[in-house]
């Protein structure tokens, strides 16, 4: 196994005795899934059609914007980085690894409610589940290249866990997924366009993968590496 | 011997404050070097350029060999392994785990903590192991007992020491004056971004004069005399205890540390 493979299979498992990110990966958005779906299924029945996306999109918000950033933090806001600097490890290294495993532990989560969701709620499956996987893929992708950006850019955990919830909260509550976004006020709806959760559950959806709302969130995602690129070359540029 | 860095016209700045001014130096392969200097005399920044960390403004640097860096501030993910630490970073240089090495240092012991769970003394002795990963013929050691105890400092003086059998070039920037005595060949005081003074301990003590330093413990109290004519100022001293009738319970004399000669040369060089 070459240094790049045993770097991500050795973050997955630094990952999982990292209680944060079990935390924010599995915990949480589990337990939120097994409350919320009763709840919600309960108060309004048609809400197992968009169950399983909604429950998703919430876990994948956590991990990707509370989970996420902490980790980056403490390779690139503290002395890691000159550890790897010094040790002839690219500074691209940490960012990499950490997006790479958040991936795989995001995955599961959602494979766990995707299973659990019908059994547990009577929750619909997706219609098509290859491309409601690739869907997934990419909002995974979309939501923790933002999550990396505030990792690099934020230097302290403080200021990080008030930053994450801006981007957290808004995601949740006007992305469409708790109530439909028509029913809130006109500027608060434009807001939630802004999120890649709104695109991101929309693009989930059965016959919503679409152009109109995959072009967003692949913009989003470039624009998220270049910026991500940037912050790396001032790191490596002392 | 040929030399394994060589340093010319380093210069450095950090916006308006120039830190290293025209930086000269030489460095002989398998020695251990010492690079010494009050706090922001610019020692880290230096070695930092050396090493190809830091960007610096002009001058040139030539180092002859193969690198290994242990840094003033570093740090490892708080949950990982020594051995996995280890792993990654010889799997990243493609380099075969030396594990008599590793035992020497004492990984061995510390393998099942994770790095939240080490000591300091632990910490780098896991830092100097990832320095060495790579069996390197030069090693930058930035104040690698800061923070160690007694045991500690004369362990790790004692790989220091290995190293140096092996034929490592060893550059090691220190506050502990009594290690630097110890354990370098030659040493370089860093002094408001210059070179002061590069030799040995000897020819420093030699530069600085011959001093002497009279500790004399009394009922009293105790108190430390420093004076360049030893029988005069021990006779005269003597005598005024005697004739004040204080009773003296011990006398020792030395010709002060390079510590106390460091310092002299920095105080004189700032005015």
């Amino acid at each position: 196994m070459n240094g790049f493979l045993y770097g991500v299979a050795l973050q997955c498992k630094l990952d999982i005795r990292s209680k944060s990110l079990f935390v924010t990966c599995y915990l949480v958005p589990l337990l939120f899934f097994l409350l919320m779906s009763g709840i919600f299924t309960s108060v309004m029945p048609e809400m197992r059609n968009t169950l399983i996306q909604s429950m998703i999109v919430m876990s994948v918000s956590m991990g990707a914007f509370v989970g996420l950033p902490p980790t980056l933090i403490e390779t690139y806001g503290g002395d890691v980085k000159n550890v790897y600097k010094a040790n002839g490890v690219p500074v691209c290294f940490g960012l990499v690894t950490m997006f790479l495993s958040s991936f795989v532990h995001l995955m599961i989560t959602c494979i766990v409610i995707l299973l659990l969701a019908p059994i547990l709620f009577d929750a619909a499956l997706p219609a098509h589940l290859p491309l409601f996987f690739l869907a997934l893929a990419i909002y995974i992708m979309v939501s923790l290249s933002i999550g990396s950006i505030l990792g690099l850019t934020v230097k302290n955990q403080a200021k990080l866990t008030m930053m994450a919830q801006l981007v957290f909260l808004p995601s949740i509550m006007l992305s469409g997924i708790m109530f439909p976004i028509d029913l809130l006020p006109g500027f608060l709806e434009t807001a939630g366009h802004i999120f890649p959760a709104f695109r991101g559950y929309r693009l989930m959806l059965d016959h919503g993968f679409h152009f109109e709302n995959l072009w967003y969130l692949i913009l989003t995602f470039c624009m998220a590496v270049i910026i991500c690129g940037i912050l790396l070359k001032k790191q490596k540029s002392k | 011997m040929s030399s394994a860095i060589q340093v010319r016209e380093l210069r450095k700045s950090y916006g308006s404050h120039m830190v290293l001014k025209g930086l000269d130096l030489q460095i002989e392969k398998g020695e251990i070097f010492a690079l010494l200097g009050v706090n922001g005399a610019g020692k880290t920044t230096a070695l930092e350029c050396m090493e190809g960390l830091r960007k610096y403004d002009s001058g040139t640097i030539t180092v002859n060999g193969k690198m290994g860096i242990q840094l003033q501030l570093s740090s490892l993910p708080a949950h990982i392994k020594p051995m996995e630490a280890i792993k990654l970073f010889a799997k990243w240089n493609s380099a075969k785990i030396d594990y008599t090495m590793l035992n020497a240092l004492g990984i061995k012991e510390i393998e099942k903590k994770q790095y939240l769970q080490l000591s300091t003394g632990q910490k780098r002795r896991l830092q100097l192991a990832l320095a060495l990963i790579s069996n390197p013929d030069i090693i930058f050691l930035d104040e690698p007992t800061a923070g160690l105890d007694v045991e500690g400092r004369l362990s790790f003086h004692e790989q220091i020491r290995t190293l140096k059998a092996q034929g490592k070039t060893v550059v090691l920037a220190s506050h502990d004056m009594a290690e630097v005595e110890t354990l370098c060949s030659r040493i370089a005081i860093l002094n408001n971004g210059n070179i002061v003074f590069c030799g040995t301990a000897s020819e420093l003590t030699d530069k600085v004069g011959k001093k002497y330093f009279i500790h004399i413990k009394t009922q009293q109290e105790d108190c430390t005399f420093e004076t360049d004519n030893i029988e005069d100022t021990l006779i005269s001293l003597l005598c005024e205890l005697k004739q004040k009738k204080i009773h003296v319970s011990d006398i020792k004399v030395d010709r002060g540390t390079l510590e106390q000669h460091f310092i002299e040369m920095a105080g004189r060089e700032a005015e």
